[in-house]
């Protein structure tokens, strides 16, 4: 019984982007495909078609030589096409066995033998009885399969199923994803991570700006040459070059602890690590472990005991973000669009959010805003942002270019730490390149940096020193040498 | 075919074109229903729109419409640019004029240049004291201001119902629910003889002055911006973004109540039940009717002022019920928000592709 999915010259166009140009891209059974390209590159909206969440302006879908019309994701159900977000579509305050329950027409009893069936064919061992909140997300993964499995699909589609999982998970979930090929169900993987392309699949298909770049098979390719057609350049890759051991301590926790009245954020738990001069402290985990409450404390969004951080040898554990920073720290959030920059706002008006006293932006309490312009230049200029314009509203920046105007704002007050958190999140690897190299130099200009980062190639990449936060604690810290990304995959799963 | 577009970028000419697209629909709609109505429609906006500015009393009363709607508007305008929707108002409005009022009332029979400004005084510090209630809900307590602030309207309303016919009441009124009537010096003074215009029009002025000035040059107001687009990033840049809500809830509550002020101490003279037609809501129209900015709001407001003007002299003359002004204000809002679907869509003719 082979399956045959066949898209056939798919256009979809948005206002201002052609997400998918005239797309053609056949798929056989027996195989696993890779579906491969950047942020934006148009793969989310190739398979949100193939799912019937979007329908295509121009084109059509063949499974197994029927013209397919999805015009909803029950009709891409109803052929036998089942898909795992990247998000789970999952009601957490219910039981997993209600989840699976909602959109089935089975009966109770049939339906849990049929669970019960799939999960020991597959080895899943989750409680079916427990709610989903319980769940790590390896099982709410693994209940967003079974949900899919139910319906024996002839096409499974896995949309950037590693970004939440721990190394171990993500072995785990790629036997499974071999197992299913072997069972003659069609998959689909899509993903931007060049590693699990070449450790799992058979064939890769490069989308580039909504083009189909290439078709390959594995054995064909190596990363590079993968790197190199998803970006469309050659990439010189960079290597931070060791550290010179400096013993000059620049910042101290000493048993930080948070408490937060909000159910869904993470306490932290005692937290003591130190900093010197030109070292970079990379801070692992599996996001919503405490990351985001640590860089508020850090920053000073959220005070705490005036000597639980001591900077330079003064103590700011109770200071504002805005006094911190005159102690010469700068603070880069996770959050883009929402925290770190105001899209409606002109690009010269984000740069003064980063009002540092000696720069002047505001005089007796007076905008200066031929000071905030110069130096909005000057940032344009130095930090390569793609504009000229700096009355541009930063909505219409890129993800990099506003990124790189961030960094840009809290690095032209040469701060001696920069405290950055995801700083290449959802960003082209191009402009992930600039930022790594712009890290790499605050650390030889003997500058130090704290790098919150869920990305364990990155923190492999640029940290001395790395420590792995799980559910607010913070592991023992390890020279980065030392460090490969199984060991912190474990910890980050919360083992020792 | 039509096809429409989302623009890429916000268009500066048509954010300041939908405003007059607003009033030139609005204006083609009221004719419309006129005409069903069976008027005459040019007839009708004729005497809606022209006559009642057709003469110096008329166009005294325009300004004398126009300047509470102007002082709300702009108070208002700080309370939308930072996102608290306080539509409440009337209720400040109100609650400035009672405060104002019975302070009006303990210099029943003294004279004296120092009571007019304490009289003003008092007036702002109601409004803010009014206001400062669905802020500190919203910013300690997480309530939503657009449901404190609106059903506060209805609380100061029945407040001044109270105070008019029970304690405050003009004991030599025959027991019509109203006040005494202030002392000369506790009102504002006319700046005309025999037009109803009165100095509470500087009032507005300076609050235009004043709003343009720190909005858009003081760090005071680049932190209220900033509060009001995210808290999130005043809290990273280090703002003390719950104060800002407060503030801006101050600042237009002070707005609201000088309006009272103006109102119970201009034309009336004394408080009763009815001190305002509305014009604390009739103001949110001219807000954004003025796209928030301080010269947009003079002109706003003028407009708006015309559809009071406008129904009572539609109803004197041709019997149009005094309501089509609230009609007409509808409208503009109306128009106003649809015509704002072109700030961010264009509209593309394309010939049909065969």
């Amino acid at each position: 019984m082979n399956t045959n999915l066949k898209i056939s010259n798919v256009t979809k166009i948005y206002p201002g982007c052609v997400a998918n140009d005239n797309v053609s891209l056949e798929f056989n059974s027996g195989k696993i495909y890779a579906l491969l390209g950047e942020n934006g590159a148009g793969k989310s909206t190739l398979v949100k078609i193939l799912s019937g969440v979007i329908i295509p302006d121009e084109g059509n879908i063949y499974l197994n030589e029927n013209n397919l019309k999805l015009n909803s994701p029950l009709d891409a159900k109803k052929n036998d096409i089942g898909m795992v977000f990247q998000h789970f579509n999952l009601f957490e305050t219910l039981s997993v066995f209600e989840n699976l329950i909602i959109d089935s027409d089975e009966e109770r009893e049939s339906l849990r033998e049929k669970i019960d069936t799939i999960m020991k064919k597959y080895n899943f061992s989750i409680d079916l009885d427990i709610p989903v909140l319980n769940l790590s997300a390896g099982q709410k993964q693994k209940v967003e399969i079974i949900r899919c499995l139910i319906r024996s699909p002839k096409v499974l589609i896995m949309d950037e199923p590693t970004s939440v999982l721990t190394e171990q998970e993500t072995s785990e979930l790629f036997l499974s994803l071999k197992k299913f090929s072997e069972e003659g169900i069609l998959i689909i993987y899509i993903t931007h991570k060049l590693k699990e392309v070449m450790q799992l699949c058979d064939e890769v298909a490069v989308m580039r700006r909504g083009k189909l770049v290439s078709v390959s098979e594995i054995k064909n390719e190596n990363i590079e040459s993968l790197a190199n057609k998803m970006v469309g350049q050659n990439l010189k890759t960079i290597k931070k070059k060791k550290a010179k051991a400096s013993s000059d301590q620049l910042i101290k926790i000493t048993n930080l602890n948070f408490t937060s009245e909000d159910p869904f954020e993470t306490n932290l738990m005692d937290i003591n690590f130190s900093v010197n001069r030109g070292e970079c402290l990379g801070i692992a985990g599996i996001s919503g472990n405490g990351q985001s409450e640590l860089f508020q404390v850090l920053s000073g969004e959220i005070i705490s005991e005036k000597k639980s951080i001591e900077f330079n040898n003064n103590y700011i554990g109770d200071l504002s973000p805005q006094e911190r920073r005159e102690y010469l720290m700068a603070f880069s959030p996770e959050d883009r669009l929402e925290q770190a920059a105001i899209p409606q706002m002109k690009i010269f008006e984000n740069v003064a959010l980063n009002n540092f006293k000696s720069s002047n932006f505001f005089n007796n309490g007076l905008i200066n805003e031929n000071k905030i312009k110069e130096h909005s230049k000057k940032i344009i200029s130095d930090f390569n942002v793609n504009t000229d314009n700096i009355e541009l509203k930063s909505q219409f920046l890129s993800g990099g270019n506003l990124q790189k105007l961030i960094i840009g704002r809290e690095l032209i007050t040469s701060p001696d730490l920069l405290i950055c958190f995801n700083p290449t999140w959802g960003l082209d690897v191009g402009a992930i390149n600039y930022i790594h190299e712009t890290l790499i130099k605050i650390n030889e200009q003997n500058k130090s940096i704290i790098l919150i980062s869920t990305d364990t190639d990155e923190l492999l990449k640029l940290s001395d020193k790395i420590s792995v936060i799980h559910k607010g604690k913070l592991s023992k810290i390890m020279n980065a040498e030392e460090v490969t990304s199984e060991k912190l995959g474990i910890l980050m799963g919360g083992a020792n | 075919m039509i096809k429409i577009v989302k623009r890429d970028q916000p268009s500066r000419a048509i954010f300041f074109f939908t405003p007059v697209l607003a009033i030139f629909l609005t204006l083609v709609a009221g004719g419309l229903i006129f005409f069903i109505l069976g008027f005459k429609p040019f007839e009708a906006l004729k005497f809606f729109f022209i006559v009642p500015i057709a003469d110096k009393y008329g166009f005294s009363e325009l300004l004398l419409k126009a300047t509470p709607l102007c002082l709300i508007a702009i108070g208002l305008s700080f309370c939308f640019k930072s996102n608290n929707w306080n539509i409440g108002a009337e209720g400040q409005l109100t609650f400035g004029a009672i405060v104002s009022g019975g302070v009006a009332l303990l210099f029943y029979e003294q004279e004296g240049f120092y009571i007019l400004p304490i009289v003003i005084l008092a007036g702002a510090i109601g409004g803010m004291m009014y206001a400062s209630i669905p802020a500190i809900l919203k910013t300690y307590f997480n309530t939503n201001e657009i449901l404190v602030s609106l059903m506060l309207v209805y609380v100061s309303k029945l407040i001044l119902d109270y105070l008019v016919v029970g304690p405050w009441s003009n004991p030599e009124g025959f027991n019509f629910p109203e006040t005494r009537q202030f002392s000369d010096s506790a009102k504002l003074p006319l700046l005309f003889e025999g037009l109803r215009i009165h100095a509470g029009i500087f009032l507005a002025l300076a609050a235009v002055v004043i709003s343009w000035f720190v909005f858009y040059k003081t760090y005071l107001g680049f932190q209220m911006k900033v509060s009001g687009f995210s808290l999130k990033t005043a809290k990273y840049a280090g703002y003390k973004g719950k104060k800002m809500i407060i503030l801006v809830f101050l600042i237009s509550g002070a707005c609201a109540g000088l309006a009272g002020v103006g109102e119970i101490t201009g034309p009336i003279g004394q408080l009763h039940r009815e001190i305002s037609p509305d014009y604390g809501f009739t103001a949110i129209i001219v807000a954004f009717l003025g796209r928030l900015h301080p010269v947009g709001i003079i002109f706003a407001s003028l407009v708006v002022a015309i559809t009071y003007l406008g129904a009572e002299t539609a109803q004197i003359f041709m019997q149009i019920p005094k309501y089509t002004g609230q009609v007409f204000q509808g409208m503009i809002l109306f128009f106003l928000l649809a015509s704002d679907y072109l700030l961010f869509f264009k509209i593309k003719f394309i010939g049909s592709k065969k």
